[in-house]
């Protein structure tokens, strides 16, 4: 904590208490103590004071004894041989100037009746709104509540000038934030300066004009105060519970601009205590995170230019954006268009021309948001049937992003073009397509465009873990071929970090219990290496699931104390599922088939089941219509096993989990397989191929009997046999 | 219950022989466990094993048959206490009241609307099930008559009521070859009617008058060796007779409760004298747990929502219902009608056609196979997709019927529309909306 | 020969929700039980049946439906006095069908100038219902909130796409919300959490997890009901301990076989008492899976209801 911002704190907050108390004498005075004292049609009294000490006060005896309290509350003045300030004496002073500053406000209506406007709107010749009564605080502060409006700006001062303090005011408008006015700086007031600019201000405008003094900062202190007991539940008294409920909940901070005196010191050290941090224009010293404040709590000498999106970041505001800004139809319906040969005016990538798209994450300071860059030519500088070589880099920052969400941010850009009317998009990473179509370039589209898309969508659907969104586009061929070798790079440490983590190296797996609207007591455990029988989700993508969702059906778990390492069986897992089966499920185990095996939810990929006669397991994929030597199809299979049982036998996996080292590793792992459909088999040959080597069998995958070899066991086992599979010496199955 | 298919499995011959049905042992052990297969189909078991598997498989709530033939009831089965658990396994049977002391026009009405009383809905014949013939006159010959007319008249099942032993002794001798249910053994003359229904094999109703009396005069038949009860607590009010299913079926499943493990019979007829009253008994008793649901009228009114109701009940929650695929016309269409596809799931079905029902626009719905697949999960199951949406299209003789080539298909899938335009050339796809509730409006601004 | 009852351990409560204006309320849930289980727990508040009031004159119901109402229809003030007067209805639910965007598509400030007119002429609980459109719902129940401040209204639905931006602002106006999730026992719950999340207070909420017509889907409604009531007393599943309701009416009537004539279909019986019953019988399964609240439109499918709610709550000896 900077010593100079707490000593002028604590100066700031004596002179204040100083000013009250001696206003609250004079008026005692002349109207003695049951004079009744407060805010224009309210409930909430002086609602700083109820909110926090739980005080109502009614009178100016009231008064009183809240600035007495004021006095105890007041720290000592911070003298030159103190070198150690702490925060909570600065935090102690902003709390008593806010209550001081509310007797004067209070008083300050008893001797001018007239000194604020009552009402929403500014009048001609008085542009002071004062305190929000009751109506306007609950209509106003249900838009605190639903999102519509995240928060408020606590103005202090002025800009240099009028148009300043216009851009700034619009500025923050844009992000939906209110604009709570007060106090001047060498005379002038941001109020004045938007009136001469022409801004229309008052509650409709969300631009509050509340008071000329910085005193009337507490009338924007109070509303917050008032909306965490109207909309929080939260009890006039409980400070604790009304501080965190601001904190948490309402994105406000306080921005002075002009000179910081002590006065204005001493506000912003109470605002701390709300978790609204200061973004000042002027070099005032900083405070970096202590804790209070969500980040930051003091940052300062920021330009006028900059101090908006800085003042977002700062308080950790997450941006919303509506809608799509692009001259096509943007939607879900225009994913499965086709773009054909006849329609077509431009295609890229797609082994046509270079083609990459690349999502990576950067420093907060790296990104600015929102900034679109095209690099070569656009859309309405090529002639019809042009190609050109395509790429685009997506920079993302968020708080909350970590480098692991990038594949799948990543693997969005495909729905996320497609859903532009007049646009195809196949493939992804460095084999990815697009067409664009006649129609869709007659109506303006640009390459630039996806730009903006991209940067809707990902705040959109990724608010909760991203900040900020750039996007580069370029058609230049020199620039792509930069991207592009910068993309592999990256691709292959992102296959190799997914190859690099095991069930061993994570101790938290995911749940997914998406299917339980069909299959009650299902509940999916997802490991680095056992994806969801689904096939469509793994281990990265539940962990973004949850922080996108943190309710809903992808849920960390804290695998806790290993039972039994062969079996795939933890202790945290074991409770896990217990109780999100809702006690259906007493066990389960993540590597076998045959003791206590997940239970199947309907969506499988493939089923593995055993073949007892060749004391192994099949495995049979969900487009393999025929018949199996188990005896059952596919779907006579899916039948058995389905609707959230345990099935000791029979399993449903994924196709990556069979190429997985834990492959039912209880029963012998993939030694054990001894008939896959032809069409399975050549799917992942490939990817099995280093395990087998493992195994020290390179050429396992021959030893597998297929649909043309037999779909019974009379007919797999003499082909196992002549091969010598290693099933046929194993353990028994059963 | 509770041996799974690979303990079943240890104990079947596994000699992969076929001679049940299907081609393995692992799969009859399959078939075995999740109650789609009898024992009896395995010609290679021994008695032993059979006996053994037969104990630990048999459900705890016994499957009792009523009647002979096409007409033949199964009643109990059952294994759970709610429905989304796995399944309600039997549907309630429904029936039909005749007394002898109701006079013979009455009785020809009601026998006849009995008759008459049957519809088909997804395929699947709804119907009041059995016939209860019940005697309350001193002289017996009226009741034997009614008897023999109602055998007479209707295959259906029957259950015979009277508490004249004598007189119900006869009846049952006189048409036991219909295997008719026995009402009631009772404490005074369980030892009779046991071995009577011993003898002639038919199942017989044991009838307490409260759970404990109940239990009692079950134990004891079983104890003579009887295999087929059917259960009446004696409860005939709505409140007592919901405490005794339940307890009945509970005890059955949770406590393995032998005398208890059995189906039920209740008597809404007996609870009121209001008809609209005793169809809302008789429904409370389809989801709670009523096995025989003994009625004094079938009115369409009345017997239809109860069948709709234990059709609803008593399906298979993890599979669904599904409907034919065809081409229905709703409405006076002609061929400037749109057309619409969607896929088989029976619910989608009903939801889809009552909302273009609803718009007045008449339509074309085409119905896909999807193997009774809701929209979207047939889609990603591969079942709804271009591939297979095109030849139907082609096929179901829809071009025939409208001039023009317009095809509506669901919101939801409007990711495959490219592709389906591909390889239907000659149509053109449209987007309907997401959800069935926006077709009215959709359709009204349709032009072909 | 002595007959162990097996009782299930139950281990959480419904929470209790106050309906209505503060001094005149009418409270739900409380079950310490699965539905009418009064031998091993306790249904302190029986569940409750509001009566259908719609803003307009119904143009799609059959006449059956509409003949009790024939001579308030296009008046919803004195539609809703005749339910109660007439009919003793326990609550009233508000269908604000012509807001729909589809239909009239009336704006919002009208809309909640009826509804404050309605809530003005009665003295029970008065349930509000948009027509499940995201935005226009959000419109017309914020409206709604505002005009009838003080009220305690039940408003809804509230889904995921609109529940921020209507939970505030019944928050702020001290109105109870509808919880709306299509059928998915997950889903509801996390409706309930975000609620939660929001701040509304836990004495505030009711679950609507979408109601199906006899014929039309009931059973997938009826489990979902009974796995929400099952969660939450078995498996201390605490979000999910909120009372049920079931807008079945509104479902039921609009089905063919309640449209069809004797003389159309002569084997459906009665074409009135045909209805009557597939609207009772619809409420009939959703009691027994455990709705706490019912809204219901015929005065003769409402009188069966009531009936077999009272049968229900007497244990009896026989």
């Amino acid at each position: 904590m900077s010593k100079i911002i707490c000593s002028a704190a604590i100066r700031g907050a004596h002179k204040i208490v100083g000013t009250a108390e001696a206003k609250c004498e004079a008026a005692l005075k002349k109207w003695g103590p049951v004079q009744e004292l407060g805010f224009p049609n309210t409930t909430y009294y002086l609602p700083i004071i109820y909110g926090i000490l739980g005080i109502p006060v009614k009178t100016l005896g009231d008064a009183k004894g809240v600035l007495d309290k004021c006095k105890e509350l007041l720290p000592a003045q911070v003298s030159d041989n103190v070198w150690l300030p702490y925060l909570a004496p600065a935090l102690e002073a902003g709390m008593a100037t806010f209550f001081a500053e509310e007797i004067v406000e209070a008083i300050r209506y008893l001797e001018e009746p007239n000194c604020y406007t009552q009402g929403e709107n500014p009048l001609p010749d008085n542009i002071w709104l004062g305190a929000a009564d009751d109506v306007i605080m609950r209509k106003r502060g249900v838009e605190f509540v639903d999102g519509t409006a995240p928060g408020f700006a606590a103005i202090l001062g002025a800009a240099p000038t009028s148009e300043i303090a216009a851009k700034i005011a619009i500025e923050l408008q844009e992000k939906n934030l209110y604009v709570f006015m007060c106090a001047d700086h060498e005379g002038k007031t941001m109020s004045e300066q938007l009136v001469e600019a022409g801004v229309q201000i008052g509650w409709p405008t969300r631009l509050v004009s509340f008071g000329p003094s910085y005193t009337a900062t507490v009338f924007a202190m109070g509303f917050a105060t008032r909306a965490a007991m109207s909309f929080g539940g939260v009890k006039p008294g409980d400070f604790a519970a009304n501080l965190h409920y601001n904190k948490d909940r309402i994105f406000a901070f306080a921005m002075p601009l002009g000179t910081v005196i002590d006065e204005w010191y001493a506000n912003a050290a109470g605002a701390i205590n709300w978790g609204f941090p200061t973004i000042a224009d002027t070099p005032i010293p900083e405070i970096l995170p202590t804790g209070i404040c969500t980040y930051e709590h003091v940052v300062s000498n920021i330009p006028h230019d900059q101090i908006v999106a800085r003042a977002i970041e700062v308080r950790g505001l997450k941006v919303t954006i509506s809608k799509v800004d692009i001259p096509m139809s943007y939607g879900p319906a225009f994913e499965g268009e086709r773009i054909r040969k006849d329609d077509l005016y431009f295609e890229c990538g797609g082994g046509r021309t270079l083609g990459v798209e690349l999502t990576v994450s950067k420093d907060m300071s790296e990104v600015e948001d929102g900034k679109i860059e095209m690099v070569g030519p656009d859309l309405d500088q090529i002639k019809e049937g042009a190609k050109l070589p395509f790429a685009m880099l997506i920079e993302v920052a968020g708080r909350q992003m970590q480098p692991d969400f990038e594949p799948i941010l990543e693997r969005q850009v495909h729905h996320l073009v497609n859903y532009v009317q007049g646009i195809m998009h196949i493939g992804q990473r460095n084999i990815m397509w697009i067409r664009v179509g006649k129609a869709a370039v007659e109506k303006g589209l640009l390459l630039k465009h996806l730009g903006k898309v991209m940067h809707a969508k990902y705040h959109q659907d990724f608010g909760n873990i991203i900040d900020k969104v750039q996007i580069k586009i370029y058609t230049d061929e020199e620039r792509v071929k930069e991207i592009l070798e910068m993309a592999k790079k990256v691709y292959r440490q992102r296959d190799k970090r997914v190859e690099g983590m095991t069930d061993e190296t994570e101790e938290t797996y995911y749940s997914c219990t998406l299917c339980q609207s069909f299959a009650p007591s299902h509940v999916c455990i997802i490991t680095p290496e056992r994806t969801g029988m689904c096939g469509a989700y793994n281990w990265l993508d539940c962990k973004v699931s949850f922080e996108i969702n943190p309710t809903g059906p992808n849920q960390p778990i804290e695998k806790g104390e290993c039972i039994d390492p062969a079996m795939g069986q933890w202790k945290g897992i074991t409770d896990f599922v217990f109780k999100a089966s809702r006690q259906k499920i007493e066990q389960v185990s993540a590597y076998s088939l045959m003791n206590f095996p997940m239970t199947a939810c309907g969506c499988f990929e493939c089923v593995a089941t055993i073949l007892p006669m060749c004391n192994g397991i099949m495995v049979v994929s969900r487009d393999f219509m025929g018949m199996t030597p188990c005896g059952m199809k596919f779907t006579t299979l899916a039948g058995m096993v389905g609707g959230g049982n345990q099935t000791p036998g029979f399993l449903g996996v994924s196709k990556h989990y069979i190429c997985s080292r834990k492959f039912l590793i209880a029963e012998g792992g993939l030694k054990r397989v001894v008939w896959l459909p032809k069409m399975l088999k050549e799917e992942i040959a490939e990817r099995i191929k280093p395990i087998c080597e493992e195994m020290g069998i390179p050429n396992f995958p021959e030893m597998i009997a297929d649909d043309t070899i037999g779909t019974t066991e009379e007919e797999i086992l003499p082909f196992l046999e002549e091969k010598g599979h290693p099933a046929l010496t194993m353990d028994p199955l059963m | 219950m509770g041996l799974s298919g690979i303990e079943i499995f240890k104990k079947l011959p596994k000699t992969n022989c076929g001679k049940c049905g299907v081609p393995t042992c692992l799969a009859f052990a399959m078939k075995l466990a999740t109650g789609k297969a009898e024992l009896d189909a395995c010609p290679d078991l021994s008695e032993d094993v059979k006996e053994e598997l037969g104990e630990a498989s048999a459900p705890p709530v016994r499957t009792v048959v009523i009647g002979t033939g096409e007409r033949a009831v199964k009643l109990g089965g059952e294994t759970v206490l709610f429905r989304h658990e796995k399944r309600f396994e039997n549907p309630p049977a429904f029936t039909l009241l005749l007394s002898d002391k109701m006079d013979e026009a009455e009785i020809s009405a009601k026998l006849t609307k009995f008759k008459d009383t049957t519809y088909e809905r997804v395929g699947i014949v709804l119907q009041p099930a059995m016939v209860a013939v019940k005697g309350e006159c001193k002289d017996t010959s009226g009741f034997m008559a009614l008897v023999e007319n109602v055998c007479n008249n209707t295959d259906a099942g029957l259950v015979l009521m009277n508490e004249d032993v004598d007189a119900l002794s006869r009846a049952v001798k006189s048409c036991s070859n219909r295997k008719p249910l026995i009402y009631a053994a009772t404490r005074k003359n369980a030892e009779t009617l046991g071995n009577l229904a011993k003898e002639l094999s038919c199942p017989l109703a044991v009838k307490g008058n409260s759970l404990e009396e109940l239990a009692e005069i079950s134990e004891k038949l079983i104890k003579m060796g009887l295999k087929d009860l059917v259960l009446d607590s004696g409860a005939r009010t709505a409140g007592k007779s919901m405490e005794d299913q339940i307890i009945i079926r509970r005890s059955a499943l949770m406590k393995k409760f032998k005398p208890f493990g059995f189906p039920t019979i209740v008597f809404p007829c007996e609870m009121t004298d209001n008809p609209m009253k005793e169809a809302m008994i008789a429904c409370q008793m389809i989801v709670k747990y009523g096995s025989i649901i003994i009625l004094s009228e079938m009115k369409g009114h009345s017997i239809f929502p109860l069948l709709l109701a234990s059709m609803n009940i008593f399906t298979d929650p993890q599979r669904p219902m599904a409907v034919e695929q065809k081409i229905y016309e709703i409405g006076a269409t002609d061929e400037n009608s749109p057309v619409l596809i969607t896929g088989n799931f029976s619910l989608t079905y009903f939801i889809v056609s009552g909302e273009v029902d609803a718009s007045h626009v008449p339509s074309y719905l085409l119905i896909k196979d999807t193997e009774g697949l809701s929209v979207l999960t047939a889609w990603a199951a591969g079942k709804f997709g271009a591939d297979t949406i095109a030849p139907f299209v082609k096929k179901c003789g829809i071009e025939e019927k409208v001039k023009h080539r317009k095809l509506v298909i669901p919101g939801y899938l409007a990711t495959i529309s490219g592709e389906l335009e591909e390889e239907l050339p000659d149509w053109q796809i449209l987007i309907g909306p997401r959800e069935a509730s926006h077709l009215p409006a959709y359709l009204k601004q349709w032009n072909a | 020969m002595a007959v162990e009852i097996p009782k299930v351990a139950y281990a959480g409560k419904i929470k209790e929700i106050p309906l209505g204006r503060e001094g005149n309320t009418i409270t739900v849930g409380g079950e310490s039980c699965y539905p009418f289980h009064l031998f091993e727990g306790a249904m302190p508040h029986p569940p409750k049946i509001a009566m259908e009031v719609y803003d307009r004159a119904p143009e799609d119901w059959p006449d059956t439906a509409l003949e009790p109402f024939a001579d308030v229809a296009g008046d919803p003030a004195a539609w809703a006095r005749k339910c109660i007067d007439t009919y003793g209805a326990e609550m009233i639910a508000l269908q604000l069908a012509s807001t729909d965007p589809n239909a009239e598509n009336i704006p919002a400030d009208e809309a909640a100038a009826i509804t404050k007119k309605v809530s003005d002429a009665v003295d029970v609980p008065l349930i509000v219902f948009g027509t499940s459109n995201v935005d226009k719902d959000t419109e017309v129940l914020k409206a709604v909130c505002e005009a009838c401040e003080g009220k305690n209204l039940i408003i809804g639905p509230l889904s995921e796409g609109n529940y921020r931006a209507i939970g505030a602002t019944a928050i702020g106006y001290k109105h109870t919300v509808m919880a709306s999730t299509p059928i998915d026992i997950n889903l509801a719950k996390q409706l309930n959490i975000l609620l939660g999340n929001l701040n509304v207070p836990d004495d505030k909420i009711i679950i609507d997890p979408t109601t199906g017509a006899l014929g039309y889907g009931l059973e997938y409604c009826y489990s979902v009901m009974e796995r929400i009531r099952m969660a939450a007393l078995v498996q201390e599943d605490e979000r999910l301990q909120f009372p049920i309701l079931a807008n079945l009416a509104k479902e039921v009537w609009k089905i063919k076989e309640v449209k069809l004539s004797e003389t159309e279909a002569p084997l459906l019986g009665d074409q009135k008492k045909r209805g009557i019953l597939m609207e009772a019988m619809t409420a009939q399964c959703v009691l027994l899976a455990g709705a706490d609240i019912l809204v219901m439109r015929h005065p003769e499918a409402i009188n069966l209801v009531k009936e077999s709610i009272q049968d229900l709550m007497i244990r009896g000896e026989g």
